[in-house]
């Protein structure tokens, strides 16, 4: 049953973010996270017992076995139907799927950043010339004596 | 119950403004009490040392109390307001969270009913207050540039100015083709080492904290100097309320400590400095025969006038990286090309741009404060490719009137974990607001344009951006038509001073720190001096 679950959600994430352009899904990036934030709420586990569920009910009225098999577009189109009618699991999901993707030290790598800590190493910024405040400077007080 | 020894002042809140006092009076020899609800941070619990540094944001180091939900946050109920209260709760106060934009009020922001009319004067001046803009410029160190038109001269800043970088210096193009004013921003964040602490390295988010200390929070500006004046400071303190003697003078404060006992702290003075909300929500919970509505409320008027900053977001799409992850997060310019009233505008006062840094990796996938998600499904990475590191946002930041139906009040059932009522927030966007965002919201497309952006995404009133919070015990002359005196002093209580963001008569159009710490300084020079 939690397998099923499991399963049914990576296909889920997948379908949100799909691996692209040298970026894998969110299948295999983002599962750990959104299992954690239902593992840490009662609340958000429920949300998402249920949506999973409507998601698997209507994978399986639009004629297929799950999400699974369907092809981007099917799936798709079941999750939109879900979006409408379950926008609140929907809602975050999404969020909690993009939170974990766009965490995760692989996608942040990807992105071209460090994927370590920000602190100590911060950024390295090249010297600047001291801005040209010539032209703002030229126009004179621009402020109300009071 | 415990009773603490009677202190010469005592000073509740150890946020901008309470630190501020506690140091000014420990130099001047006053036995100084400060009780504080919140800890210390310790600069090593702040997210930036964790990879996963931005799930943080909207988790324990979230700006929104009722987010963060710690211990010694307290809730507050602010379903009837367009604007959530951002605060936090520590050694430091909010100072822990602030993006530490600097500038100053105006002189033109201390005179609005002469001027144009509206509001009210205040019954003290930009020159009064000049001296301690000073003094506290030293104290906080402030990065920036001497020479802007938009303000009177004003001291040397203590280091250069935060880094304009690619996404600064694209937006100050915008702001040149049109002819408009900008400046680097004031920023009270050290770009070279001062004063013991060390020069920024440029992470980014300075909205979570600081771990380097370039930034100035209070904890580590103010804090260590008043400590070492004598000053003692009491963490996990929370006040319940303010005592009153039978001379009608304020006797000190009942506070819980952090086992949950509660004690008596007796003083010869009270300090009040726990924000905008925290303050009337203190007062108005300490009732008493003399005082059935309220401490010091004989006007009515503790938590009304309540002002944010009323902040519309307007982002910018460009073709090019602009490198918009690294510098200070909330600030790089700001321009006051629309700060003075001009009433062809359709609108009383006017705003200022402030441009912010780019949107980090999950802020760009949900939009930020902008909130427009990329598109989940097949076309996600294109716009989000097409959006990273691509984006930068203009905040135009409206000056709000005050009006007495936005207030806070004690809310009927919502305590904190002590059992103590918590605050109610009201407020609802004036006409007058809305129709100077609305001009705002045009005229930073416009600059945007101008800069090179493709596309502008508009968010015409940001929630979650009640980081200001002001005006609710108003400074006066006339008892009936504020709290507090020109000297900080309660009129109805006259050993009892306010010295935070709720004394502010106006708001004017920029971050107000600055200017709620000088009155600070002010109120407390004033004490000092009547003691002597
Ligand atoms: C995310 C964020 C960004 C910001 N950015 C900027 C910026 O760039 N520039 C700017 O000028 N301003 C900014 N601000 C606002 C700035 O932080 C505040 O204006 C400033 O801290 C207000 O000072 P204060 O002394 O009024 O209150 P605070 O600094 O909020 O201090 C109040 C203190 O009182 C304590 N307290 C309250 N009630 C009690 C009680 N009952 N018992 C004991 N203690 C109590 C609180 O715990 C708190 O520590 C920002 C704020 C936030 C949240």
């Amino acid at each position: 049953m939690l397998e099923a679950r499991r399963n049914l959600l990576a296909v889920v994430l997948d379908t949100l973010v799909p691996a692209s352009a040298g970026f894998p899904g969110a299948g295999a990036i983002a599962l750990d996270h959104v299992l954690a934030a239902a593992a840490a709420s009662p609340e958000v586990d429920a949300l998402l017992s249920d949506g999973l569920s409507a998601v698997d009910d209507a994978a399986r009225a639009a004629g297929g076995v799950g999400l699974a098999p369907l092809g981007q577009d099917d799936r798709e189109r079941v999750l939109r139907r879900i979006e409408q009618s379950h926008p609140a699991f929907f809602d975050s999901l999404v969020r909690c799927a993009y939170d974990g993707y766009y965490s995760h030290p692989t996608i942040v790598a990807r992105l071209g950043l460090d994927p370590g800590p920000l602190h100590p190493r911060g950024h390295r910024l090249a010297p600047e010339e001291p801005p040209d405040l010539a032209r703002v400077i030229a126009r004179g007080p621009i402020y109300r004596r009071a | 119950m415990a009773a603490d020894d009677r202190t010469d002042v005592l000073v509740i809140g150890a946020g901008a403004s309470g630190a501020a006092v506690t140091w000014r009076l420990a130099g001047a020899g006053v036995r100084v009490v400060c009780l504080e609800q919140g800890d210390w941070v310790d600069p090593r619990a702040y997210p930036h040392w964790r990879a996963d540094w931005e799930l943080h944001r909207h988790t324990d180091w979230s700006a929104e109390p009722n987010v963060r939900r710690l211990p010694q946050d307290y809730p507050v109920n602010d379903t009837g307001s367009s604007i959530s209260p951002l605060m936090y709760n520590a050694v430091g106060g909010s100072t822990i969270h602030w993006s530490a934009h600097f500038p100053r009020f105006r002189p033109s922001d201390f005179r609005v009913r002469s001027l144009d009319g509206v509001a009210d004067d205040w019954p003290i001046d930009y020159a009064t207050l000049e001296p301690f803009f000073d003094l506290n410029d030293r104290m906080m160190g402030v990065a920036g540039i001497t020479g802007d038109p938009a303000y009177p001269p004003k001291s040397a800043r203590q280091t250069p100015p935060i880094p304009l970088d690619t996404l600064g210096a694209t937006m100050a193009r915008g702001f040149d083709r049109l002819g408009w004013h900008w400046w680097p921003s004031d920023s009270a964040i050290l770009t070279r080492d001062y004063d013991g602490r060390r020069a920024c390295i440029n992470c980014g988010p300075c909205d979570l904290g600081c771990p380097t200390g370039a930034k100035a929070s209070t904890d580590v500006t103010y804090w260590p100097k008043a400590l070492a004046l004598g000053a003692r400071l009491v963490t996990r303190a929370r006040v319940r309320e303010i005592t009153l003697g039978p001379d009608g003078l304020a006797g000190g404060a009942l506070y819980f400590d952090r086992e949950g006992r509660l004690h008596e702290q007796k003083a010869h003075t009270v300090v009040i400095a726990a924000n905008g909300v925290g303050t009337p929500r203190l007062l108005l919970n300490s009732r008493s025969a003399r005082f059935p509505d309220g401490l010091a409320n004989r006007s009515g008027l503790v938590g009304r006038n309540l002002m944010f900053h009323p902040y519309a977001m307007v982002r910018g799409l460009f073709d090019e990286r602009l490198h918009g992850l690294r510098g200070p997060l909330g600030c790089s310019i700001i321009s006051q090309e629309f700060y003075e009233t001009d009433l062809s505008r359709g609108f009383v006062r006017g705003y200022s741009f402030q441009v912010a840094r780019g949107l980090s990796p999950i802020a760009s996938a949900t939009g930020g404060s902008v909130g427009d998600r990329v598109p989940w499904g097949r076309e996600h990475r294109r716009h989000y490719d097409t959006r990273f590191d691509r984006t930068l946002t203009v905040a135009v930041i409206g000056e709000d009137l005050p009006e007495p139906e936005n207030r806070v009040d004690i809310d009927p059932t919502l305590t904190d974990g002590h059992g103590i009522p918590a605050p109610r927030v009201s407020y609802t966007l004036s006409e007058n607001s809305r129709r100077m965002l609305d001009h705002g919201i045009a005229r930073a497309r416009e600059a945007l344009e101008a800069a090179g952006a493709r596309e502008v995404a508009v968010n015409p009133l940001l929630r979650a951006g009640g980081w200001h919070l002001m005006g609710t015990a108003r400074m006066g002359r006339d008892p009936a038509t504020s709290v507090i005196d020109p000297e900080g002093r309660c009129h109805d209580v006259p050993n009892l001073y306010i010295v935070d963001g709720s004394t502010m008569v106006t708001c004017a159009a920029v971050n107000p720190t600055s200017t709620i710490q000088a009155v600070a300084l002010y109120v407390a020079d004033g004490i000092v001096r009547r003691r002597s």
